[in-house]
């Protein structure tokens, strides 16, 4: 075949294309070109809005107050040297601790591309716990685990414990134990830096993003002004969606929010607190002294100023109104 | 063409009858006349002339027309469908590795490797160039309707995908986690969007290649009852003549019979080669080339899926999706499944080869799989990136080139055994449609003077 007629078969085919595109209409007069008067934009992998987004909650069992956790041991003991036949006694002889982390959330536990190091808030609390039993804060493995992972890992001693921005709740403690309250999360509402929002009230039938399976879609669905959730994979894809324009907004802990805060600094965090979400760090239900043990670790660290140290490094200022001072623990015995 | 059989196809029609007799010069307007005239033997000789001088003609003139478009379709075939659909399998297999290069580029940190930035920008560059040459061919193709649809979602959202990609990379250069949702966004972008539609487009594509080798090897129906009109009346005209004449061989009508006996022999001969070759060229070559495409692109999306799981970092579970294709593609221990089957299927050695150091590949590559699975589980995140990106002879990343190069290397073998079968059968008939005209005016010019000889006795 010659160049010639490939070429011209070339036109022949770009014209037929866009006759056909535009259902080739009338015999006289221009041919009209295909007209695309607005493309659908992409949108994450899995996102579902409306009424699919939303899974009902089944009813909070009731048990008093769950962030209530046992009182640390009078006396600490010494690092390397834990009372033998305890839980720490065990981590200690296999010389390290394995801790159940997020490698994915900005600020909290994340693993640096750059470094290949995971850190964070969350992560500085395992390390505070490692260095209580070995006096080394770095004898700690991470294990990256999503969030669906965190109980069965736990139950299945996969892990020693879970610092994953994991709110204690009722209905988790029938599975495993929490220390006491080491961040107190609020669920709050992230909007662009140029938006006149102010509340969750004012986005009545705006789309508002939330992770599949968290309890803020049920939050948002029970706003008044009837705002529309939008439920994604992960977190980070509701970034995307409020980057693209998709959504009007991203409601969950301000902690979350304030990584992606970090992240563009074009959105800002805004409204009152639309549910308190106290963190714990969690542990296998039966590891009664291992609690106590932790629990006294976080009584040091918010002593010390080494917790305010954490919330300085990760957080600073990008919550408005959050307070760099810890959190006061509740004992249940 | 059509036309032309009209007046001698039925030779007892009257009008037939009429017209012949007037090409040898009798008086013809009267039914009667004419019948008289058919009753006697210089009137059935005239007859049977004309008859076997416009049956030899349009013998000839048949087996022209078709043998000269079959010997074109099996050009075609080598010359333009093929790279045609080549081409579409292009745009399938580029933007599957588009895919899986740019997620290996965002797994391998910050910093892009220069390698893998420069095989993505080749893979997006490729699609695009095979992408022009779907578009020149769409309007040729009988399938235009099924084929804009699946040109136009390919052309609209190449630009789309590519564009988030460049945001996955930017934010991940900043380490920023956005990154990886921007990146499974693109991923879902081409695995649900963009994929589908250039499989769509190559199935078309496949399709037409297909019908394309039958026309090449139908029976032709036409030239076959032609042929076969001619010898029966060649038959017949000697045994009147032989009863009539007592001269056993008339010369011109032996010649004529000699010639359609070679027009028939010729064209079974090289119908039958042509169709053999064909079949190879359908079997070990395009038949091959497609399901080796099916594996090759399969086999990219496995690794994405893979890069993706190890992306995610927990949060998305890709690795479901990993085993379906791996087992899909080497069954249950790498041997089985696509690739086991069709190494087995193989007829061509050098193929077989190619496709068996596919399967080897492709069984190191999932052990190692889970090799990095374990490293994963037990919180060596570091380690198990290392090994999954690892060009190493022992790193995953190394036997995923083999693979994807072995299966490269049986695709072009594939093509080459069909473009070498397809040229063979056109070869076989070489020459072939100008000599069974040669041979038709041949037959007519035997028949007319075989048959005059003896008219000329009754003048």
């Amino acid at each position: 075949m010659s160049v010639r007629r490939r070429t011209r078969w070339l036109g022949a085919g770009g014209l037929l294309l866009a006759a056909l595109l535009t259902g080739c209409a009338s015999a006289s007069g221009p041919v009209n070109l295909p007209i695309v008067s607005s493309a659908h934009p992409v949108s994450p992998v899995n996102a579902v809005e409306g009424s699919k987004a939303v899974t009902p909650a089944p009813p909070a069992p009731n048990c008093g107050d769950p962030t209530a956790s046992l009182r640390p041991p009078p006396s600490m003991p010494q690092p390397g040297n834990m009372p033998s036949g305890s839980t720490m006694a065990k981590i200690q002889a296999r010389g390290y601790l394995i801790a159940g982390v997020d490698q994915n959330t900005f600020l909290f536990g994340y693993r640096d591309p750059k470094t290949n190091v995971i850190e964070g808030f969350d992560i500085d609390m395992a390390h505070y716990v490692a260095k209580a039993i070995f006096g080394d804060p770095n004898k700690v493995q991470f294990k990256a685990i999503s969030s669906a992972q965190r109980v069965p890992e736990l139950k299945s001693g996969g892990v020693d414990i879970v610092a994953r921005t994991m709110t204690i709740s009722c209905a988790r403690l029938n599975d495993v134990a929490f220390s006491t309250v080491y961040y107190d999360a609020s669920e709050r509402l992230l909007v662009p830096s140029t938006s006149d929002v102010t509340s969750i009230d004012q986005l009545g039938g705006k789309k508002i993003c939330a992770a599949t399976g968290s309890d803020s879609l049920n939050h948002i669905a029970a706003v008044s002004s009837h705002p529309i959730p939008v439920a994604v994979g992960d977190w980070s894809d509701c970034l995307v969606m409020l980057q693209q324009g998709e959504v009007a907004g991203v409601s969950t802990d301000d902690t979350i929010l304030a990584g992606m805060v970090a992240q563009d600094p074009n959105t800002k965090i805004v409204g009152p607190s639309i549910a308190d979400e106290p963190y714990g760090l969690a542990m296998p239900k039966q590891d009664n002294d291992f609690v106590s043990f932790v629990n006294g670790v976080l009584d040091g660290i918010r002593g010390s100023g080494t917790w305010t140290q954490s919330y300085e490094t990760w957080i600073g200022d990008r919550i408005a109104g959050g307070s760099n001072q810890p959190p006061n623990p509740q004992y249940s015995n | 063409m059509v036309t032309t059989t009209a007046p001698t196809s039925a030779p007892s029609n009257p009008e037939a009858r009429s017209r012949g007799a007037a090409l040898v010069g009798l008086p013809t307007n009267l039914a009667a006349s004419l019948r008289k005239f058919a009753g006697t033997t210089p009137g059935r000789l005239s007859i049977a002339m004309v008859g076997l001088i416009l049956l030899s003609l349009l013998t000839g003139i048949v087996g022209i027309l078709s043998g000269q478009s079959r010997v074109n379709t099996l050009d075609d075939l080598a010359a333009h469908r093929e790279p045609v659909s080549a081409a579409a399998q292009q745009i399938y297999r580029s933007l599957s590795d588009a895919d899986a290069t740019s997620a290996s580029a965002f797994l391998s940190g910050a910093v892009e490797p220069q390698d893998l930035r420069d095989q993505y920008n080749t893979d997006i560059a490729q699609a695009g160039a095979a992408l022009a040459v779907a578009v020149a061919d769409s309007a040729d193709t009988e399938n235009v309707n099924d084929v804009v649809p699946s040109l136009t979602l390919l052309e609209t959202n190449l630009p789309v995908y590519t564009g988030i990609v460049e945001r996955a990379a930017a934010n991940n250069a900043a380490g920023y986690p956005v990154g990886s949702a921007y990146l499974r966004e693109a991923d879902g972008l081409m695995q649900n969007t963009l994929l589908p539609a250039a499989r769509n487009l190559y199935q078309i594509d496949t399709a037409s290649l297909d019908a394309q080798q039958d026309d090449a090897t139908s029976f032709p129906w036409l030239g076959a009852v032609a042929l076969l009109a001619v010898l029966v009346a060649l038959f017949f005209t000697q045994r009147y003549l032989a009863k009539r004449t007592n001269r056993v061989l008339n010369v011109g009508l032996l010649i004529a019979s000699i010639a359609m006996v070679l027009t028939l022999l010729w064209s079974a001969v090289g119908l039958v080669l042509a169709g053999v070759h064909v079949s190879t060229a359908r079997s070990s070559g395009s038949d091959l080339v497609a399901q080796l495409s099916q594996v090759r692109t399969d086999a990219l999306q496995a690794r994405t899926d893979e890069i993706l799981n190890l992306i995610a970092r927990g949060g998305e579970n890709y690795d479901p999706a990993f085993h379906t294709l791996a087992t899909q593609l080497g069954g249950k221990d790498g041997a089985g499944g696509l690739l086991g089957s069709l190494s087995s299927a193989s007829q061509d050695q050098t193929t077989k080869n190619e496709i068996n150091d596919a399967v080897n590949a492709a069984k190191s590559w999932f052990s190692l799989h889970g090799s990095v699975q374990s490293l994963n589980n037990s919180g060596d995140y570091k380690g198990a990136v290392a090994l999954t990106l690892s060009s190493a002879n022992t790193g995953e990343q190394a036997m995923v080139t083999k693979l994807d190069a072995a299966l490269d290397k049986a695709i072009t073998q594939g093509r080459t055994v069909f473009a070498d079968q397809t040229n063979s059968a056109s070869g076989a008939l070489f020459a072939w449609p100008i000599g069974v005209l040669v041979l038709a005016v041949i037959a007519a010019a035997g028949s007319a003077i075989g048959i005059w000889q003896r008219l000329r006795e009754y003048r």
